[in-house]
């Protein structure tokens, strides 16, 4: 995990200069703005994590390959208005271009469910398969866990779903889950809080 | 982050002690270890389902050919998006005589004409600027252009 970076800032009205906590990737942001070919650093650092988050959403290679591709897309036209709005309570290597283009992440993926529900012939469930996940796995008891909790997890609601996902496979902080789901931070705490009795009920279940 | 706050519900608090674990947790997980104390656990049932999701929620990448040809693709968007910071691409509106320039400066209506843009290269925006500035300073002189003059000559005002 990258070091925390600060910088000493000087604010007269809180008694002097104090310590504020940058976004880790603010050198890759800085020079990517400068120069748009630089982006490939952040896009490389970032893909498995943009692509894990739309394929749990989406549950199709295909799927969460458009809409990754349109985030990035969207992120490199749109990175000189990015803005760095990283804060103390952030938490160590709280990343807020992360947060910024998780943001876009969600909007592309929303948009990809939006266009299958249109199209019952694709539906979303169908598209799911967890072989293809799993087939990596050469035990078979190993197999069923991941399995399982794929499945659990998939039958989440949406919100609770999401948030287990980003702090779960993307690693996110509470804080940065609730600045890219909009949402406040015990919010987050108590969708994740419940998203997990709910996988809990599921995989002590015997009939699943 | 402190304990339980009074005036925070059930939920709320036991959200936190999660949320804390969860820190503890995944933290332990990045150093490649078990995981670390925290000062106040959640129940086994959900210690358990934690750590089991922790361990058994696979991370995906995309293919080796995807990634390539996103990078070359957004590499080609970077490519273009560099060429407005040259000279003129950002797009410049000349002032175009209707008629021929050779006609003077009474010459009737100007309608701007653009110059570069978003789908033209810097070196074409010079050259249409250079060809523009020519123009302007060379009256054409091809038969057609003499025929049009004729024929304007010869009607009213």
């Amino acid at each position: 995990m990258a070091r925390p970076a600060f910088r000493n800032v000087d604010r007269p009205e809180e008694g002097g200069p104090r310590l504020v906590h940058l976004d880790r990737d603010r050198r890759l942001v800085e020079e990517a703005q400068a120069d748009p070919a630089r982006f490939e650093a952040l896009y490389r650092k970032y893909l498995a994590q943009v692509y894990s988050y739309a394929f749990y959403e989406l549950r199709d290679h295909h799927e969460a390959e458009d809409a990754t591709e349109r985030t990035f897309l969207a992120a490199l036209t749109n990175l000189v208005r990015f803005e760095e709005r990283a804060r103390p309570a952030d938490g160590e290597g709280a990343s807020t271009f992360r947060v910024w283009l998780f943001q876009i992440a969600r909007n592309a993926v929303a948009e990809r469910r939006r266009t299958l529900r249109r199209r019952p012939e694709a539906p979303l469930e169908a598209a799911g398969s967890v072989a293809g996940a799993v087939d990596i796995e050469r035990d078979a008891a190993r197999k069923d866990e991941v399995a399982a909790a794929w499945s659990a997890v998939g039958r989440l609601p949406d919100d609770r779903r999401r948030a287990l996902i980003l702090r779960f496979v993307d690693e996110m902080s509470t804080a940065e889950i609730a600045g890219v789901l909009g949402r406040s931070e015990g919010a987050v705490r108590v969708l994740i809080h419940r998203a997990l009795r709910s996988v809990q009920r599921d995989l002590d279940d015997p009939s699943r | 982050m402190t304990g339980a706050t009074p005036g925070r519900d059930g939920h709320e608090v036991e959200a936190l002690v999660t949320d804390r674990y969860l820190e503890a947790l995944l933290a332990a997980h990045a150093r490649g270890a078990d995981r670390g104390p925290t000062p106040r656990d959640p129940d086994d049932a959900l210690r358990r389902t934690a750590d089991r999701l922790a361990r058994d929620l696979p991370r995906f990448h995309p293919s080796f050919v995807f990634e390539e040809a996103l990078a070359a693709r957004l590499g080609s968007v970077a490519s273009r998006m560099r060429m407005p910071a040259a000279a003129g691409a950002e797009g410049l509106i000349v002032p175009l005589p209707v008629g021929d320039p050779g006609d003077g400066p009474g010459g009737s209506g100007r309608r701007p004409l653009l110059i570069g843009g978003a789908l033209t290269s810097a070196a074409l925006s010079l050259a249409g600027a250079a060809y523009v500035a020519w123009r302007l300073n060379r009256p054409a002189a091809g038969p057609m252009v003499r025929a049009a003059r004729a024929v304007a000559r010869t009607r009213p005002v």
